[in-house]
């Protein structure tokens, strides 16, 4: 059987009109983009993508648009976190049946449960589907909500369709320790870089990377990811050093610095929906004048 | 001697008689082991070295016999960090008067400090000695006080002493945020591991280690050490594996578990002082069969 490997993944965000509905005009030029600029796989719909402000409704309508529109020409992943366990498997369901090729999902969110309820959600959402199941862990994200090794090793056990972890805790004892465990039972188990630290989780063994920052700096991530696949990582660390310099400067403005920059390289897909505040318009200038400053970011493509 | 942090630099554990005195001829002896097998630089007491578990008295003297018994071989540093500042004060006064070649320091203990505190700590002690100084960034076990990169900037341009960070966050962010500020200022700042987690950060410039499993298995640390320069990332990979298993082994009761090894080895160094365990008889043997499995008995020195 042939291993599903999602390669560079782009995490689009949601593009919003003025009135904070989703402008599906807009998406499907974004998607364009995504496309046009070397994404190997997409991921609908991350956190940089708003997936936790977005409804049941609109997530469902989200994966069914970008189905449509990408029309096979890359694999969709599904994110389909929740906090419920049956809202979660019910969305990879859906993922399913319209085409998408893969699930990834979190730990439940707001909920602390114990590790083996964390187990069986994971258990559950997996088992509704056949897709290949990817488990996201982001424990800043997610309330500090930490998975052990023992777990993993349970849902490798119980699920076929487990196919691997996507990182974004960059936690390197917490990667080494999972994957060395795994690779004993499960070779073609996957480890991907949940963002784009993609030099230390490529020696440790990943082999895809989830990128919010592509529709900022295509290519420079596209750089990056290629130079770590030729196992070469102390050549992409130039690469790397400009990427930590962009989420540097990126995050520093919180959750609205994305969309921001976005809007500052000619790709405006509106403002976050609240609690996430938009960006005033000094903060706006001071970011778009830094980015610019960025030597490297000269390379990258102004609008679409 | 000249200060040129590079390799796996190595921290002795700290030799104990059965009555739980010191035992300072097996502490020439380790010391001696360690230079002979390849250390690069000594660094004494580090936390495995029961640092706090000592006097200050005590810890002067080991630290006149670490000098003494290097004699100049490789470098020498000397960890001051006590829980109170005013013995850090001292005992970096101390390793000047007996000459070593460097202090280094970890952010203040237990009170959860300020970036202005953690600034004014470090600039106290660049004061009172004109050693060489190496902040060491150990966020797991402070509770998350760590060094930001604006932090690293203000000490290095009013620090002139502060040529080094042990960085043991081990997460790609924080490494990228310290090295990017650090080499910004002065091009020859060294980044040392904690640990051995040398793979995924020697392409990011990292110089070398605070050795863990030195002790136990000097060969398979300095043939990681030789993957990462050469750039073998699957060699390196391999090896980095094999030695997170020896870690988790390890920082089980750490570091009495890597005293037990050491008795395995035929290094016997007694035991550790309460409140830490001293590994047991079935602890012990535990330890063996992990070491005959990884096949650290045949490749690696026994005895001293």
């Amino acid at each position: 059987m042939s291993v599903f490997t999602p390669g560079l993944v782009h995490t689009p965000v949601t593009p919003f009109t003025t009135d904070l509905k989703i402008d599906y005009s807009r998406y499907e030029q974004l998607l364009e983009f995504h496309l046009a600029q070397g994404a190997q796989s997409l991921a609908i719909t991350m956190h940089a993508g708003e997936s936790v402000s977005l409804t049941d409704q609109e997530q469902r309508a989200q994966f069914a648009f970008a189905t449509k529109q990408v029309n096979g020409r890359v694999p969709l992943l599904a994110h389909v976190s929740d906090s419920g366990t049956r809202i979660a498997l019910e969305r990879a369901q859906y993922a399913e049946s319209i085409g998408m090729q893969a699930v990834i999902c979190t730990t439940p969110y707001y909920w602390t449960p114990p590790a083996p309820m964390i187990l069986e959600h994971f258990l559950q959402v997996s088992q509704a589907v056949k897709l290949p199941f990817f488990v996201f862990y982001s424990p800043d994200e997610m309330g500090g909500i930490t998975l052990s090794t023992d777990l993993i090793l349970k849902l490798v056990d119980q699920r076929p369709n487990f196919a691997g972890m996507i990182d974004a805790s960059l936690d390197w004892q917490f990667m080494i320790n999972i994957i060395s465990n795994v690779w004993r039972k499960k070779p073609e188990f996957q480890l991907l870089a949940g963002n784009e630290y993609m030099v230390s989780a490529g020696a440790i063994g990943a082999t895809s990377m989830l990128s919010g920052l592509g529709a900022i700096a295509p290519k420079l991530i596209k750089e990056l990811y290629t130079i770590c696949r030729t196992e070469k990582y102390v050549q992409a660390r130039q690469a790397q050093e400009n990427v930590a310099a962009l989420l540097f400067l990126i995050t520093q403005y919180g959750f609205g610095g994305l969309k921001s920059a976005m809007y500052a390289m000619g790709r405006d897909c509106g403002i976050p929906r609240p609690p996430h505040d938009a960006l005033s318009p000094s903060q706006h200038q001071t970011l778009s004048q830094s980015l610019h400053a960025l030597p490297f970011m000269s390379k990258e493509p102004q609008g679409w | 001697m000249p200060l040129i942090l590079r390799g796996v630099m190595q921290s002795p554990v700290t030799p104990l008689k059965d009555d739980f005195s010191p035992d300072l001829p097996t502490f020439e002896k380790l010391l001696d082991f360690h230079v002979r097998t390849g250390a690069t630089a000594i660094s004494w007491p580090h936390h495995k070295g029961e640092s706090l578990n000592l006097s200050i008295k005590e810890r002067k003297a080991f630290a006149e016999v670490a000098v003494k018994t290097v004699a100049g071989r490789v470098p020498v540093s000397v960890h001051v960090s006590a829980l109170s500042v005013e013995d850090s004060i001292e005992l970096a006064k101390h390793a000047e008067q007996i000459g070593a070649d460097a202090i280094i320091a970890i952010t203040p203990y237990f009170w959860a400090p300020s970036q202005e505190a953690i600034y004014q700590h470090y600039v106290r002690l660049g004061k009172v000695t004109s050693l060489p100084m190496i902040a060491y960034n150990s966020p797991s076990y402070l509770e998350g006080v760590e060094f930001t990169g604006e932090l690293v900037t203000r000490l290095m341009h009013d620090v002139p002493s502060l040529i080094a960070m042990k960085e043991a966050s081990f997460n790609s962010a924080k490494f990228l945020e310290i090295s990017r500020a650090a080499l910004q200022v002065r091009p020859n700042f060294s980044i040392v591991a904690g640990v051995e987690f040398l793979a995924p950060s020697v392409p990011l410039g990292c110089v070398g280690s605070y050795s863990s499993a030195g002790a136990i298995c000097p060969n398979l640390c300095t043939q990681l050490y030789d993957a990462c320069i050469a750039g073998d990332s699957v060699k390196a990979r391999e090896l980095q594996f094999k030695l997170a298993q020896l870690w988790d082994l390890f920082r089980d009761q750490y570091p009495s578990s890597l005293k037990g090894g050491m008795v395995v080895m035929g290094r016997p160094v007694g035991p550790t002082r309460p409140p830490l365990p001293t590994a047991t008889k079935e602890r012990q043997a535990f330890i063996a069969k992990q070491l005959e499995e990884l096949g650290i008995l045949d490749t690696e020195p026994h005895g001293w």
